[in-house]
């Protein structure tokens, strides 16, 4: 009994020192956004005085993250709603219907989960500049649409597939046609399968820089990530407020993950084992 | 009925959408980059056709090659790191203790932060003047170990190797303990009963009954090797002098510092060509390997 709970208590102490060094830098970026940068300068280890919201409310309005906040809000609700409404279509065809490219479509969509993002940063800049997209929020819903397309039809054809002929015949009996078929049926019953894709493209599209960094050049029109590399130059020594900003790029995000934990560990963890 | 799942014009109508940007971002650019791979071009004049020059230069480039091992040394980092570390963190989770699910939720904490947060949050952590680590290394006597970590070109890719270690573990982790939880208990009772140590069992039966897992593991690790790019432009910028330059920060310097559009996508090109050959090399490595079993 003695030797369990000893195995036990080595268990907790490796599992704390390596918990410390995740968790530390990150409760570090928390307290650290409420001092002020003479207390940051005086012990960069020593808990605030008082905290100093103030940090918060400068950033997100001086250093405009506020506007970061917008843009990146819209990018992703945006890419997110295109990415699902045609992958679901396009998932919906692959998994029912038959015609003689499907093999050929279906590989073509999962071929570009294996293409790396940045090998295409700079073909896809020449693109944008020929379709006159650069510097306009379209070239990052476009392209965070067609990079989200690939694990989204992957995801929603594997489960349609999972919906019997008869369900879907039944329904065109009750003289229903295809598109009532895809609205009324596909779609609520692929719930559990949507939410998943929802989780993983929101992800994915919030936390996005490259793309943002060589399509975008008006800060208007910056988002979350690209604005915060801003920080850099112009206020490389204002950390409260540079840790205030980073808080903010990531609250929405730490939520997100309390609320949701299962669901994002388990479609992040398939997102990328997949891919 | 049947007949309704071959009509060629919903067919084409709703997939359409979906080809549609997927060829134009993805397909036709990649074809493109392949195309002025063969020219020389600043963006503005007319591009000049000059054949296999861009690809000649790229392969003469030391620095590419100094990139090319950077990443490289990404990958061994990766399956030498997060593989044994996320291991042993979720075998240490899978003994169930009361506070196991508080460490898997903070394991995974990283994961889900930007890039750009977790590379100026660490920039921030590794600074020479405001950074805790050097304060905490000084302060319990060991001031000796401080040092410029992303500022010193003999430690900087370390120093990078391990953030991407520290982000992504908690991803391995979470793999092998699903994995480790669909490992019938009995067998290790069984195990015990037979008399078998602890590290018996890990080497005897739970790192073979994992080895799927650790295989794709290891080309996870090399997919994601490959496409590093966000947390070395934000911590680095492939600095100092090269000492960190990856293949995407060298094609990004290239393309967008000085302007060689053509000569970028050539090198864009030679990334795609690697990566993706190393991917699926490791892939069907990996398939062949669960064929023989």
């Amino acid at each position: 009994m003695t030797k369990q709970k000893i195995i036990r208590f080595l268990t907790f102490i490796i599992l704390l020192i390596f918990g410390t060094t995740t968790f530390y830098p990150l409760i570090w970026m928390g307290y650290t956004s409420l001092k002020t940068n003479a207390e940051i300068s005086a012990s960069t280890f020593a808990l605030p005085e008082t905290p100093q919201f103030i940090n918060y409310l400068n950033a997100w309005e001086t250093a405009r993250m506020n506007v970061y906040f917008i843009n990146s809000i819209f990018v992703t609700v945006c890419s997110i709603i295109v990415t699902l409404l045609i992958g679901a279509l396009a998932a919906f065809i692959l998994a029912k219907f038959q015609f003689r490219l499907k093999g050929f479509v279906y590989s073509m969509f999962i071929v570009g989960m294996l293409i790396p993002m940045q090998s295409v940063l700079v073909p896809l800049f020449i693109q944008m500049r020929s379709l006159h997209l650069l510097d306009n929020h379209l070239s990052l819903i476009l392209s965070y649409t067609a990079f989200g397309l690939p694990i989204t039809i992957f995801i929603l054809e594997s489960f349609i597939k999972g919906f019997p002929n008869s369900i879907i015949e039944a329904g065109i009996i009750d003289g229903c046609n295809i598109r009532r078929i895809f609205v009324m049926l596909i779609l609520p019953m692929s719930r559990p399968a949507i939410a998943t894709v929802i989780i993983l493209n929101f992800l994915n599209n919030w936390k996005e820089f490259s793309f943002a960094l060589i399509f975008i050049s008006s800060d208007g029109k910056k988002t979350l990530p690209l604005g915060l590399y801003n920080f850099i130059g112009a206020y490389s020594s204002n950390y409260s407020e540079l840790m205030a900003a980073m808080m903010i790029a990531s609250i929405p995000l730490i939520i997100l993950y309390l609320v949701l934990q299962e669901q994002i560990i388990n479609g992040m963890t398939a997102g990328a084992v997949k891919g | 009925m049947n007949l309704m799942f071959k009509n060629k014009k919903t067919i084409f109508i709703c997939l359409l959408p979906a080809l549609l940007i997927f060829v134009v971002l993805v397909i036709i650019p990649i074809v493109r980059s392949f195309y002025y791979g063969f020219f020389e071009w600043n963006g503005l004049s007319d591009p000049v056709y000059v054949g296999m020059n861009n690809f000649k230069e790229i392969m003469l480039d030391k620095v590419f090659w100094k990139s090319f091992k950077n990443n490289m040394m990404v990958v061994v980092a990766s399956v030498f790191g997060q593989i044994p570390i996320g291991l042993i963190i979720a075998i240490l989770l899978n003994k169930k203790m009361k506070s196991s699910s508080i460490f898997r939720t903070i394991f995974f904490l990283p994961m889900i932060l930007s890039t750009v947060v977790v590379g100026l949050l660490w920039s921030t952590i590794l600074n020479v003047q405001v950074g805790v680590l050097n304060y905490l290394l000084e302060t319990i006597g060991l001031e000796s170990l401080a040092k410029n970590w992303l500022g010193d070109p003999k430690y900087s890719m370390w120093t990078i190797c391990f953030v991407i270690v520290w982000q992504f573990v908690g991803l391995y982790m979470i793999i092998f303990l699903a994995a480790l939880q669909n490992i019938p208990q009995d067998i290790f009772e069984a195990a015990s009963i037979d008399g078998a140590t602890e590290g018996q069992k890990l080497f005897k039966i739970t790192i073979p009954m994992l080895w799927e897992n650790i295989m794709s593991a290891v080309v996870l690790c090399i997919a994601g090797g490959m496409r590093t790019f966000d947390l070395v432009f934000v911590m680095t910028k492939g600095g100092p002098a090269h000492a960190t330059e990856l293949m995407a920060t060298y094609m990004y310097n290239k393309t967008f510092e000085v302007y060689k559009y053509g000569y970028g996508s050539a090198v864009s090109l030679v990334i795609f060509i690697i990566s993706f050959a190393f991917i699926i090399i490791s892939r069907n490595a990996m398939a062949k390997k669960q064929l023989e079993v």
